[in-house]
């Protein structure tokens, strides 16, 4: 109990940066579930799919372009996160679009097969090896209220913080922002008043697919190991951060995703890191049974 | 419903003339499996996964073997000029893969099985290899469990996890370590490894295990692992487990500001690990048997070897390698392929020229000397550092 | 919901009746009364073709698969509920029936009683709470479910942690016949997986299945007519899980050790694959379709890197194109046109 104590800073520390990656990965669930009541099983896959890009990249350019550390990163994180983009946006055209108004049932396999194909498919191509990532974020170390902060976490959680916000003023600020919460009230009313509904759909699987790129880069840089199957775990957490939150809540999801790393780091604490992640989804599911609108999630509950 | 009695009719002839054919084929009625024989080439087994994620591995592993069968063809074969014939199975490291690649080998008619690499997936083939009278010497799954089992045909030519905890407290001693941290990776051949060496750190009494904890494989964030080692006062963490997660722990531990030493098994004892876990890999300790690199004069093994096979022979390669040749040479000691005399062959051999050292068996079946040295890692490629002699 | 679908799926059953040729004398063999006993009088003669260990192997393994599809099918064919953790049950089937026979020295087949509860159980603690969900929550929750069983399993003492359990003792034994033998532990597996398989396909046909066809199609018509859908849901859910036991018993007999990652998420991935490959709720074409998974991989060794590769992607397009499965039951809604599809879709709100 003591150790406890005294390592709680360092818990609260550990479980926020853990926290972020997960908000930046359920953002996307959260957007797309809220607007198309769609569970998109790939969505953890695209995540991976983003770090296999952004090895694929830094070891294409070469020594030379690696020295640039930080800025060479943040190039090739645009990069992948265009790339991840458009590979959601064509996911969503082949498999999700014709399946519109096919039963739910459907649909879900439709997912759980997207995601096995994106999956083996790196699997085919890069192979199954796990990969040691080309750039590693180094830097000093601080003290901060008792805990030790790396200078590469504060960057990467700054980088997370960005994108979010960014994200957010897109969705508050816009017009597409604008589309997007008028089609997850209601679709059929958005599309009588002139929305392009299809095409904000594919801007919201761009969006949400890019962020978890973004996540899958800093992820391997952080880290430094990838490997095909990085994105099954981290998907599940990264559901279970949205539904904490209150799925289709986009402030829900980032709040969710801290929430769940603090809960987890607390759990792996008291009762043992082999059981993180039971705890995880033992959370799961006392939040779905006793309050499945989750934290933010009251604008949602009047959903059939 | 004409249709049904058709399909009846039709049905009711194909078991007549199945129950027929089967008497003198392969069906029930015929006998089975074909067992041994006297002449042809001598079919070898090897069970080492070839998909998922220890792949690689066992690649390196059918590579190794495979050159000795070829070495030993070229020099005319055994037993009066038979020749020898390679029969990889996929293990996938899953224990039901393994069962059916086992059974798989037995049906072909398999004379001895050189395989096993997950110790997991080792163990459910034992009784099938044993009961087919298919004699196992086994390269590099070394759990505690496989020697349990007592099974008389079962001989490992890796350390066992309790030879490599030796080395291990040996290493300790040595050093001068006074709390150890152990840290398994929950699979069967890793916690065996932290369980006895806490044992026997315990029993000897000069330094104290001041942590015993197992993480899941397969995450990224290893920062509650790191919490407990920082917080339990260790200067030397000993890791257990395979090399991805080992990277990743290693390089958690040296940005947490952890000082002490760390040292690995011989499952992350790959030069991945210093991929994975970049400049922090350097100056990691292993417990390991001695691998080409280390060896004095394995130069021109290593290439050929790599003449062979296009890529650097990886751990393991020269187990398996061995494995084959130690076959050979107890089939040409037995003088044929009868499980009992291979066996009593296997028993008899002294002294004989592996990469680990002078290889003969306990009456356990294991290596008479564990063969387990002490390498560190420099400039991201493991070197021999101490051979515990 | 439209009225075309009701019109079109009478269409489609005509159309079968009318077909001529090579397709109707499928049609016909197929949807044969006898083609069960068919199939059962092939399954009892493929060891007179070949009785190698290995053989025997694979036809056991495929049989196990068979149940385990067969179990699923009950879930998500009959009731129409996605659940992705359904290894979870073979696992608790498994641990079961391995903990038991070794601790008390009992031949596997006597702990059945004792599978059967633990399943009865498993399925109530994961049921009860998760079905009053909505489908897509609960398909989540289930995956959630089979994770925390595999990681328990793999951190207590008495499931052997990462070792699990070996030296299982024999199926039965009575007198000096052991079951365990490879021949006659297949042909007592191939009886039980029949007379299961026989029990399902009853089952969909009784009033209770009737309820869970009534509860896919539309849950709150059901709910109005008098169907407890909770009820009726909570017992698909555990007549899979006993299903998914008796699996577990046969699968830890026959391989005689069990270890965690024989659990994965995978494993439930490809029984949920033979479902709906084989076509949601059609037990003849379940069986072919968990026959098919399970033997497929033996013959296409070479591609094994590609295999689930190629079942994601069947995946999504049997999906696209036949969403209720390749082979639907017979009566079930049929398929959608593209114009019934868009429709739809516009009652939705969206057009192309």
């Amino acid at each position: 109990m003591e150790q406890i104590l005294t390592d709680m800073p360092q818990v609260i520390w550990d479980g926020l940066f853990v926290g972020s990656f997960y908000a930046l990965i359920a953002l996307g669930y959260s957007m797309v579930y809220g607007i198309i009541k769609l569970l998109n099983f790939a969505h953890g896959d695209i995540y991976m799919v983003g770090a296999f890009i952004g090895y694929a990249l830094l070891t294409a350019l070469g020594g030379s372009f690696q020295m640039m550390g930080l800025f060479s990163l943040i190039v090739v994180m645009m990069i992948s996160m265009l790339l991840t983009g458009t590979i959601g946006v064509v996911v969503e055209k082949l498999a999700y679009r014709p399946l519109r108004g096919a039963p739910r049932l459907a649909v879900l396999i439709t997912a759980v097969g997207a995601s096995f194909s994106l999956e083996y498919g790196v699997a085919a191509i890069a192979g199954s090896k796990p990969r040691g990532f080309p750039v590693r974020l180094d830097g000093e170390t601080l003290f901060m209220l008792g805990a030790r902060v790396t200078v590469p976490q504060i960057i990467l959680m700054l980088i997370a913080g960005v994108l979010m916000f960014a994200l957010d003023r897109y969705i508050r600020g816009t017009s597409t922002g604008r589309a997007m919460r008028s089609i997850s009230l209601d679709m059929k009313g958005s599309l009588l008043m002139g929305v392009n509904v299809n095409s904000v759909i594919s801007r919201t699987f761009f969006i949400g697919s890019a962020l978890a790129g973004a996540a899958g880069v800093m992820a391997g840089a952080y880290y430094g190991n990838i490997s095909f199957l990085m994105g099954f775990i981290i998907g599940l957490k990264a559901f279970t951060a949205a539904v904490i939150g209150g799925i289709g809540n986009i402030r829900g999801a980032m709040l969710g995703g801290l929430v769940l790393g603090l809960v987890e780091a607390f759990g792996s604490e008291i009762v043992g890191g082999q059981w993180r992640d039971a705890f995880a989804f033992a959370v799961l599911i006392l939040f779905l049974t006793l309050r499945p609108t989750g934290i933010l999630g009251e604008r949602v509950t009047e959903r059939v | 419903m004409n249709f049904g009695k058709r399909t009846l009719g039709v049905l009711g002839v194909a078991t007549a003339v199945l129950l027929a054919t089967s008497a003198c084929s392969g069906g029930l009625l015929g006998g089975g499996d074909s067992g041994d024989s006297d002449s042809g080439p001598i079919k070898i087994g090897m069970i080492v996964p070839t998909s998922g994620s220890s792949a690689p591995t066992g690649a390196s592993m059918s590579n190794g073997a495979q050159m000795a069968v070829d070495e030993i063809n070229a020099a005319g074969g055994i037993l009066d000029g038979r020749m020898l014939e390679l029969q990889i199975a996929d293990g996938a490291c899953d224990a039901q893969q393994a069962v059916a690649s086992a059974n798989k080998l037995v049906s072909s008619g398999v004379s001895i099985s050189v395989g096993g690499y997950c110790s997991g997936a080792t163990l459910p083939t034992l009784p099938i290899f044993d009961k087919a009278g298919v004699p196992m010497i086994i390269p590099a799954a070394n759990s505690q469990d496989l020697v349990n089992e007592k099974l008389k045909s079962v001989f490992l030519i890796n350390g066992t996890g309790l030879q490599q905890s030796a080395a291990a407290l040996d290493f300790v001693k040595k050093q001068g370590y006074k709390a150890v941290a152990l840290v398994d990776d929950n699979t069967s051949y890793s916690k065996d490894i932290t369980t006895e060496t806490e044992k026997q750190i315990k029993a000897d009494g000069a330094s104290t295990v001041v942590l015993n904890t197992s993480v899941n494989p397969g995450e990224s964030d290893y920062s509650s692992v790191v919490r407990d080692i920082n917080g339990s006062g260790a200067d030397l963490v000993y890791w257990t487990g395979y090399y991805q997660e080992g990277g990743l722990i290693i390089d958690q531990l040296r940005k947490a500001g952890y000082t002490g030493d760390i040292m690995v098994a011989d499952g992350s004892a790959d030069p991945t690990l210093a991929e994975i876990a970049g400049a922090a890999a350097e100056g990691v300790y292993a417990t390991m048997t001695p691998t080409p690199n280390t060896i004095d004069g394995a130069e021109g093994w290593i290439a050929d070897y790599k003449k062979a096979f296009g890529d650097d022979p990886k751990p393991y390669s020269t187990q398996s390698y061995d494995a084959v040749r130690l076959a050979a040479a107890a089939f040409e000691a037995a003088g044929n392929t009868n499980t009992d005399d291979v066996i009593k062959a296997l028993e008899g051999i002294k002294d004989f020229k592996a990469f680990s050292g002078p290889l003969s068996f306990t009456k356990d079946h294991t290596l008479a000397s564990g063969g387990f040295v002490i390498l560190v890692m420099k400039d991201a490629d493991f070197q021999l550092f101490d051979n515990l002699q | 919901m439209t009225i075309d679908n009701s019109t079109e799926s009478i269409h489609t059953v005509e159309a079968v009746t009318k077909k001529k040729g090579p397709a109707a004398w499928v049609a016909y063999v197929f949807e044969n009364k006898y083609i069960g006993l068919a199939a059962f009088a092939v399954a009892l003669l493929m060891p007179f073709i070949s009785a190698s260990t290995y053989s025997l192997n694979i036809f056991t393994t495929a049989a196990i698969f068979v149940v385990l599809a067969a179990g699923l099918n009950i879930v998500v064919g009959y009731c129409g509920l996605l659940d992705l953790g359904y290894i979870a049950f073979l696992a608790v089937g498994a641990y079961t029936a391995g903990i038991l026979s070794k601790a008390f020295e009992l031949p596997v087949l006597f702990t059945l009683p004792a599978v059967v509860v633990m399943c009865v159980l498993a399925g109530l603690i994961i049921g009860a709470p998760t079905l009053r969900l909505r489908s897509d929550y609960l398909a989540i929750v289930t995956l959630g479910f089979g994770e925390i069983t595999r990681i328990t399993a793999q951190n207590l003492t008495i499931t052997g942690g990462p070792q699990g359990i070996y030296n299982i003792p024999s199926f039965l034994v009575i007198g000096n016949i052991d079951f365990q033998t490879p021949v006659l532990f297949y042909y007592l597996t191939v009886v039980i997986v029949a007379g299961l398989v026989l029990a399902a396909a009853r089952l969909g046909k009784s009033r209770l299945g009737r309820a869970w066809k009534f509860v896919k199609e539309d849950e709150d018509a059901a709910e109005a007519m008098g169907i407890h859908t909770y009820k009726v849901k909570l017992l698909a859910y555990i007549f899979g899980a006993i299903w998914g036991g008796f699996g577990g018993m046969l699968f830890a007999s026959h391989l005689t050790a069990i270890s965690p990652p024989s659990f994965l998420f995978l494993q439930s991935a490809l029984v949920l694959m033979a479902v709906v490959l084989g076509g949601m709720g059609n037990m003849k074409g379940v069986v072919l379709g968990a026959v098919a998974i399970s033997l497929l991989p033996e013959l296409l060794r070479d591609f094994s890197e590609y295999r689930y590769l190629l079942f994601g992607v069947l995946l999504v397009i049997v999906m696209v194109f036949r969403p209720q499965g390749l082979w639907p039951p017979r009566g079930a809604e049929g398929e959608r046109t593209k114009a019934q599809r868009e429709s739809a879709a516009f009652e939705n709100g969206l057009t192309k």
